[in-house]
């Protein structure tokens, strides 16, 4: 594997390992990391879960990445890849979070 | 082959249709393209009377279907709806299912992909007969009202009501001196709406909503339609991905599982791969603009060797490209990675964060209008 490649499977795990231990630990889910799909619907279908839970998605993700989630950030939420895009995003900026 | 009541009204406006394992369907009706953008801006109407239909009482009905299915039963709530899946004795799926918990009655629908006798024939051995379970496949049609403002058709023939329902619930509305099971539900990103209404009646209701569907900018769909929205909303397909790859652990369906239930049809074979621990699993895939290559079975290369198959495509209108769900090893199946289509020396496809699109109905709060 080319180091590119490697580096953006590290990089993204690392996240997604990060964000899924704590939703799992905060929303009380009765899965195992390894059961969360990347792509799986955070609210609605999928996890199923509601406002509340996105509230909490939306703490968790600041306390664990530094980073701000804007108010409208439904697009955002859609999925553990697409919060995962975003905090790649967030600290490729520069000043971006820890 | 098993038709639908509403066969003759598709037939007068030229629909194409299929078999899908022992019952004819609808594939397309005013082009698949038409249909799609219908979905995205306006609204689709539907038949999607192939699907198994039934009732329970809850009283027996609830330890029948929870012995039987891979979600909890007994914790639907009053009025909701669970998404759930039934396995064979493998833990292969068989079925998608939906089941709402209706007052005195369990619904259950279920898009199966074994031969049509065959579900009959697992529910019977599963007690159904001892549970009163009623087969509503022949005496009720289903039809599926979906789209950004389909949530405005439905209001037209049931009142503002329907407004006030959220994602995954039932509700009961009178129809011409009959009873319309309304399920909340629908796969594919836009508000979606699932109509169970007795054969007497289905054909009125049929032509009451088209007109509605119609007023709108709207159309008459097919399956085919339905299957490309699916995917670029990331719900699971039983009849693309989910026929070809049969594990509901590598498709990710893994939240639609009841880990701790002691019974379910397929339990021990699952909780027997999981413990195993997964070695495949399904991502999103994207390829150029121009690049129609990206089809079911088309194989993916990394540094010269395969290492993913095309399980399911589409093309995908918002992102004018094709679109895919593949499996990959799972060291290899993260978003943002760049693969070789067909040979090792193919054409560039990226592995991409799925739904990649925002549905406008997202946009809208129905309990807000």
């Amino acid at each position: 594997m080319s180091d590119d490649f490697q580096s953006t499977i590290e990089r993204r795990a690392r996240i997604i390992a990060t964000f899924k231990e704590e939703l799992i630990l905060r929303l009380n889910l009765p899965y195992s990391a390894e059961d969360l799909h990347e792509d799986i619907s955070l609210l609605g279908s999928g996890l199923g879960l509601d406002s509340l839970d996105a509230l909490e998605i939306v703490l968790c993700i600041e306390s664990c990445f530094k980073i701000k989630i804007p108010d409208q950030n439904i697009a955002i939420l859609r999925s553990i890849n697409t919060v995962v895009d975003y905090v790649l995003e967030q600290q490729a900026q520069p000043g971006g979070g820890a | 082959m098993r038709s639908s009541v509403l066969k003759p009204r598709l037939a007068a406006v030229g629909a194409i249709f299929r078999e899908r394992h022992g019952a004819e369907v609808a594939a397309q009706v005013a082009g698949r393209a038409a249909e799609y953008a219908a979905v995205r801006d306006a609204a689709g109407l539907a038949d999607f009377s192939f699907l198994h239909k039934f009732r329970v009482p809850a009283e027996k009905g609830l330890d029948f279907l929870d012995a039987l299915l891979a979600g909890n039963v007994p914790r639907i709530r009053f009025g909701r709806v669970l998404h759930t899946f039934l396995a064979d004795s493998e833990g292969l799926l068989l079925g998608d299912c939906y089941v709402a918990n209706n007052d005195e009655e369990f619904v259950f629908l279920c898009e199966g992909i074994a031969p049509d006798a065959e579900l009959p024939a697992i529910l019977q051995a599963a007690g159904a007969a001892e549970a009163g379970l009623e087969d509503l496949t022949e005496s009720h049609a289903l039809l599926s009202v979906d789209g950004f403002k389909a949530w405005d058709v439905v209001k037209e023939i049931f009142g503002a009501d329907v407004l006030g329902l959220p994602y995954l619930s039932i509700e009961v509305y009178p129809f011409q001196g009959a009873t319309v099971r309304l399920l909340r539900a629908g796969k594919t990103s836009e508000f979606g709406y699932l109509l169970l209404a007795e054969r007497a009646i289905a054909p009125a209701l049929f032509d009451a909503l088209q007109a509605a569907v119609v007023k709108r900018n709207g159309c008459l769909c097919g399956v085919d339609a339905h299957d490309d929205l699916r995917l670029e909303g990331r719900f699971p397909n039983i009849q693309a991905e989910g026929l070809r790859v049969r594990d509901p652990l590598v498709l990710g369906l893994q939240w639609m599982i009841d880990f701790d239930k002691e019974k379910f049809r397929g339990r021990d074979a699952i909780h027997e791969r999981r413990k195993k621990g997964l070695r495949k699993k399904i991502a999103g895939v994207a390829a150029e603009p121009g690049n129609g290559a990206l089809v079911t079975g088309a194989r993916i290369f990394h540094a010269g060797q395969p290492v993913g198959e095309v399980v399911a495509d589409c093309h995908s209108y918002v992102l004018n490209r094709r679109l895919a769900l593949a499996v990959f090893p799972v060291e290899l199946a993260y978003s943002g990675l760049s693969f070789r289509l067909g040979a090792p020396g193919g054409p560039a496809v990226k592995t991409i964060s799925m739904p990649p699109i925002m549905p406008r109905s997202l946009t809208v709060k129905l309990d807000e209008m």
